[in-house]
């Protein structure tokens, strides 16, 4: 690991202003990720202002109807939260079925959605990574490659974006609250997070001084008709496979609206926009649930050694569907 | 003295569940394991590894490293005062690579420094420039094309081991496959790690845990060019082994850091370091085609199996004999063709891990039983019985079972076992957990069953026997007694099995087990599930001895004939007690040194793989019920059911985490569990990407331990730790497969092998 | 630099820490208490598990400097007097074999009993879950766990 120097932020607007003039400074959260990824050498940041304290740690309901969740919150509290588990249970059960118990008491929802990938040559620093080292190379696309993107990635970068939080604030609609060199502003989910292109190196639209100080949920009375469903390798503490995050809203057997993300097929939490549209005013049947499924995965592009993850993608979206479908 | 009969009495002995001694600091957290040791002073090493599987070595610069304040050594092969190879079965592994690398993670330089941080960033400063070759990965070709490149010198076969029985392979009903093993980590906790302490001597005292303290020493002490005498070892607390810690890793590298330095040294691995720093189980390629009667009676067996042991030999040979002489599973066979080879690549090293050989062939034989039923129309519990070994059967070598193999009754209990209830409702049960993954909509049952053989203890001709030195005397006007012997508590409960041993022969509840190190005889490797047979039998053997010279002293203090020790108490003939053991003590102190040995075992034929090459068999039978999610390839084991013979059990609550513990790896084989390996390199070192079973993913697990005695081994019992592994994997794969209508030919069973695409 | 945090009830200073090092190596390297164990040191064994300001975390991906004027309560620190009732339930269960992942598994034990005092087994293994156990299988855990929860409702 590198030296660095470690600093605690007193406000907000300080610890904007040190990181704005500070390429090379990083904001702490709870660490969990950044930690880890210090002492792999993948990040090597030479300073932490550490805004654990001052970032707002509460949950309420915001003017809008919806819930304004501060960046400082613990993904353990989150999931505890009653009106986060009443309204937006996808949201609870999304960050409930990532990391363990102790990971949870740490982690914080702003941390949350800037971790990193797990992509394992982004993990291996003896082995080129366009998204650590731009213009490195990708090993991925013709080594391993199992359980990186089928869908969004570039030619630069094959991998997905880790976080189960992520997706089901991008199937929520959340918007992110960000407070910058220029003062706050709000970025929409799905926006925060960008596809690679040919700049795998930045996973999100934030600017240098950036700091999340909360995600809000807009109102969405559908929301109580959410869910997450995950599949992993084991049945527990592992990162997603496949994962898909939806709400459905349905009068009379017909769709009426929906709200569905993809986790684990994309370098973004992939907001399923064509199946939205496609399923809006559709029967809610296993069949048009099908049908949406197989618009939104036909722009999959899978590589050599993960396109079981289409049909995976399309049996946990038609089986969470018909879940919500039949839910009361 | 054999017709004394020694009614224990005594609390905590042979057959009781006696707690652990260590159990108390491993609870508090004041248990010293190696990673926790800590003197004044002590520097910290640190080691520089190949990034390339293979690779020469052009040039090292050290200036960077050495200018770095804080660095007190950087040593290359150059340093080695001694030998420059080492290894456990033979000696081809470079201390520190010399002009070339092998795998990925060789050690090349190593460090100590004042913080370990400082010793990894001189590490990063050291400078090495490679040629980088292409490395060697196709164990196929290493085994059979001579026309491929050599790993070393000597060719790229490490062992071929053919067995040849019989000619007739010709049958009405012939069943083929094509099975893979991955290569599973032993994934112990803590991490390979010691303290080397220089002594005025010249010498040095390390402290390491390991599985044999005296296999360590002696190739040790050659390395560092010092007599054995020189090279002290004492076990410290050891966070598990399954095999990993057989082979050397940093023993060597922190004495010679201790000994150049002055100082002491102690070197801690990451688990990233870890994953490169022990060897693993090999992964195998195995080809199966078993001959049956229309009634499912067997033929003939044909068979290759090849086994990749990576760049150096470890204890491949020792694991392709296993793979031969128990290819064939524990079944009568009166026609054998089966060839095992044990390979050097470019892939990580692999040797010794828990069931050693005999795991990938069960996964092949069981697999092709399997097959083999489904052809005859058999049920798979029938199709075993129809062909399982019994009592004075012949095995693959030819050797007779001489001990009881009571295999068909077993494969009916675990049959009739109740079965768990149908699929549950609770969608925690459900495959995916509380991923929440599947509400029962895709979900198929699916029962399957997997029976294994393991020899227990050393094979083939090796002098295999351990060393126990007992000690009675009074303290504080109480009997007391020390045992010390060099073997290793590795977690499997041996610690606790010495005293109740001691408590039994001599009937005093006060027993201390001395730490185990190299002041006393060898007392061979905590592996091979032979340490209850061995040291048990040492330490037995050695208290006999000294009750013998109790009861001498007994009869001449007292002049008193026919004297005899039970319960604790010096007894007459009638049974009337005439002293305690502490007033025939008084001051004198009995010591006595027992090596013991079990019955002696032949090599293999180099051409038939004949001979009477093990001394005893062991055999677990397991049954798995599990529920697939066929439409996302989601895996729930709901039940575990396993019926062992153990001869006799010596601790009820050790015994039984030995079995849940053994089934529980070889679930993670059969589901999760494999070393990515391309190019030679190693994808996932890490906990995060290495997954082994959660707590989420045990199943609740039912045991019936059976107990028929070997009526040559102490108390009449057999080693129990690996069986379990070796059975739980191809049963679970099995119930997979029922409820699939996959093949899985290949292990780790992935989502995507259900789901088929 | 200098941390001031109050483990098992004491404050203690802690002078000339580098940053890079994490709660666990202060605590094992600096504090004299080894109990929390280093089996990954990337929070995926929970056998460094201690609570942080009552909450059980993964002291290896806790930075050293985030410490500052918390609590900390480690395995060391669970009973004043003689063995904490979950402590006790491992031993007897037979829940300890090589014995690493123990003082973790017993600090999120001791954090569940808090919490629910009489679990069910689905409760145990879900918060049980970021434990790795190579030795056991789980199955005697889970009975220890449920020993505890007994034995503390009956007191």
């Amino acid at each position: 690991m590198r030296p660095f120097a470690y600093e605690r932020a007193t406000d907000v607007r300080s610890a904007v202003a040190t990181l704005s003039e500070r390429p090379d400074a990083v904001y702490l959260g709870g660490g969990t990720n950044l930690v880890d990824l210090m002492r792999l050498g993948v990040v090597s940041p030479e300073m932490l202002v550490d805004v654990t304290r001052v970032v707002d740690a509460t949950i309420e309901e915001s003017a809008g109807g919806g819930l304004l969740i501060g960046a400082g919150v613990r993904n353990g509290d989150l999931t505890a939260d009653p009106l986060v588990r009443g309204r937006y249970p996808v949201l609870a059960q999304a960050v409930l079925s990532g990391a363990s118990g102790q990971i949870r008491n740490m982690a914080t929802v702003g941390g949350n959605l800037l971790q990193r990938t797990r992509c394992s040559y982004f993990q291996d620093t003896s082995k080129p990574c366009n998204k650590r080292r731009p213009g490195s190379g990708c090993p991925a696309r013709e080594g391993d490659h199992r359980n990186l993107a089928i869908l969004g990635h570039s030619s630069s970068c094959v991998a997905t974006h880790p976080s189960d939080m992520a997706v089901a604030l991008a199937a929520l609609g959340a918007v992110v609250h960000v407070e910058g060199r220029h003062g706050p502003r709000t970025v929409p989910m799905p926006g925060l997070h960008r596809l690679p292109g040919d700049e795998p190196d930045r996973d999100t639209v934030l600017e240098p001084g950036d700091l999340i100080t909360a995600v809000e949920l807009p109102e969405l009375p559908f929301a109580t008709r959410s869910r997450y469903r995950k599949v992993r390798d084991r049945a527990s503490f592992a990162f997603a496979v496949v994962s898909v995050a939806a709400a459905l809203d349905v009068a009379d057997g017909v769709v009426r609206d929906c709200r569905i993300a993809l986790g684990g097929v994309a370098p973004v939490p992939w907001r399923a926009e064509l199946a939205e549209s496609a399923l809006r005013g559709a029967a809610a049947t296993a069949a048009e649930f099908g049908r949406a499924a197989d618009i939104e995965l036909a722009q999959a592009r899978p590589l050599r050694d993960n396109g079981f993850k289409v049909p995976l993608a399309r049996n946990v979206l038609v089986g969470v569907l018909t879940d919500l479908a039949e839910a009361r | 003295m054999t017709d004394i009969q020694v009614t224990s009495p005594v609390r905590d002995g042979v057959g009781a569940s006696a707690p652990r001694p260590d159990g108390t600091l491993k609870v508090t957290g004041e248990f010293a394991y190696a990673s926790d040791l800590w003197m004044d002073g002590m520097l910290h090493g640190a080691t520089l590894r190949s990034p390339h599987p293979r690779a020469r070595i052009l040039s090292v610069d050290l200036t960077g490293a050495l200018k770095l304040p804080g660095v007190e050594a950087v040593l290359t092969h150059e340093d080695v005062p001694g030998a420059k190879l080492y290894g456990v079965d033979h000696a081809d592994q470079p201390v520190l690579a010399i002009d070339q690398v092998r795998y990925q993670g060789e050690p090349i330089a190593v460090v100590a420094a004042d913080h370990p941080e400082t010793a990894r960033r001189a590490c990063a400063l050291i400078r090495v420039v490679y040629e980088v070759l292409e490395p060697l990965t196709d164990p196929r070709r290493a085994a059979l094309d001579p026309s491929y490149e050599k790993v070393h010198a000597g060719g790229n076969v490490v062992r071929h081991q053919p067995i040849r029985v019989g000619s007739v392979f010709e049958a009405d009903v012939v069943v083929t496959g094509e099975y893979e093993v991955g290569m599973q980590d032993q994934a112990f906790l803590g991490p390979e790690s010691g303290l080397a302490v220089p002594a005025e001597d010249g010498g040095v005292d390390l402290y390491v845990a390991t599985q044999w303290l005296h296999v360590d020493q002696d190739q040790i002490a050659p390395c560092l060019g010092l007599p054995p005498e020189k090279v002290r070892l004492t076990l410290a607390g050891v966070g598990g082994a399954f095999g990993a810690r057989e082979d050397l890793s940093m023993q060597i590298h922190a004495c010679l850091l201790a000994l150049h330095t002055g100082k002491p040294v102690r070197i801690v691995y990451g688990r990233e370091e870890s994953f490169f720093g022990h060897v693993h189980r090999h992964p195998a390629l195995m080809r199966y085609e078993h001959g049956a009667t229309r009634d499912g009676r067997l033929v003939y067996v044909k068979g290759e199996i090849i086994l990749d042991g990576g760049a150096y030999a470890s204890s491949t040979p020792a694991v392709v004999g296993n793979a031969a002489s128990l290819g064939v599973g524990p079944y009568s066979v009166p026609n054998i063709s089966l060839d095992a080879y044990g390979v050097y690549t470019n892939n990580p090293p692999c040797g010794a891990m828990r069931g050693f050989g005999a795991v990938q062939a069960c996964f092949g034989y069981e697999s092709q039983l399997d097959r083999l039923a489904e052809a005859c129309g058999l049920d798979p519990v029938e199709v075993r019985i129809r062909n399982a070994i019994s009592e004075g059967s012949r095995i693959a070598t030819g050797q007779i079972v001489d001990m009881p193999a009571p295999l068909t009754s077993m494969l009916e209990q675990v049959r009739d076992l109740p079965l768990p209830e149908g699929v549950s409702t609770d969608l925690r049960d459900l495959p995916g957990g509380v991923a929440n993954s599947t509400h029962g909509e895709g979900i198929v049952r699916g029962v399957g069953y997997g029976i294994g053989i393991k020899n227990i203890c050393y094979s083939e001709g090796f002098d295999d026997f351990s060393t126990a030195r007992v000690r009675l005397e009074v303290i504080g006007e109480e009997a007391a007694v020390l045992v010390h012997t060099a073997a290793a508590e590795v977690g499997q409960g041996l610690v606790t099995l010495k005293a109740q041993i001691a408590r039994t022969e001599l009937g005093v509840p006060n027993v201390t087990i001395a730490p185990a190190d190299t002041q006393v005889g060898s007392a061979g490797s905590s592996s091979a599930s032979r340490q209850s047979y061995v040291t048990g039998g040492a330490v037995k053997t050695a208290c006999e001895a000294v009750r013998e010279r109790l009861l001498e002293l007994a009869a001449k203090k007292l002049s008193h004939d026919g004297l005899a020790l039970s319960g604790g108490k010096i007894v007459s003939v009638s049974g009337i007690v005439v002293a305690s053991v502490a007033e025939v003590l008084g001051d004198d102190v009995i010591e006595e040194t027992r090596e013991y040995r079990h019955r002696a075992t032949a090599p293999m034929d180099q051409l038939t793989g004949q001979g009477d090459a093990h001394t005893q068999f062991a055999f677990c039978v397991h049954r798995a019920v599990v529920d697939v999610d066929v439409e996302l390839g989601l895996v729930k084991v709901v039940e575990l059911a396993a019926v062992q013979d153990v001869g006799k059990i010596l601790n009820p609550i050790a015994l039984e985490g030995q079995i849940h513990g053994g089934t529980a790896q070889g679930l993670g084989l059969a589901l999760m569990e494999e070393i990515q390996v391309a190019g030679g390199l190693i994808r996932n070192p890490s906990f995060t990407d290495y997954l082994i079973p959660t707590i989420l993913d045990m199943p609740p697990m039912r045991l019936e331990i059976l107990e028929n005695p070997d009526p040559h081994a102490p108390y009449g019992l057999r080693g129990a730790g690996e069986p379990p592994t070796l059975s739980s994997t191809p049963a679970i794969v099995a119930a997979v497969r029922a409820a699939t209508g996959k093949s899985l030919m290949r292990i780790p069973v992935r989502p995507e092998h259900i789901t088929g695409t | 630099m200098r941390v001031t945090f109050t483990v098992n009830g004491s404050q203690q200073t802690v002078d000339d820490v580098w940053e890079g090092e994490s709660l666990l190596y202060v605590l094992r390297e600096r504090c004299g208490l080894p109990g929390s164990k280093n089996a990954c040191e990337q929070g995926e064994c929970g056998s460094c598990t201690v609570y942080l300001d009552g909450s059980p975390v993964c002291a290896c991906l806790v930075a050293a400097g985030q410490a500052e004027g918390r609590t900390v309560r480690t395995v060391e620190g669970l009973s004043d007097t003689g063995l904490d009732p979950v402590q006790e339930a491992f031993l007897d269960a037979g829940a300890v074999q090589c014995g690493f992942c123990t003082p973790g598994l017993i600090v999120q034990a001791h954090d569940l009993l808090e919490r629910v005092p009489d679990p069910e087994d689905a409760e145990i293994r879900e918060a049980l879950a970021g434990n790795l156990c190579r030795c056991t299988g789980y199955e005697k855990i889970l009975d220890a766990v449920r020993l505890a929860a007994a034995r503390r409702t009956a007191k």
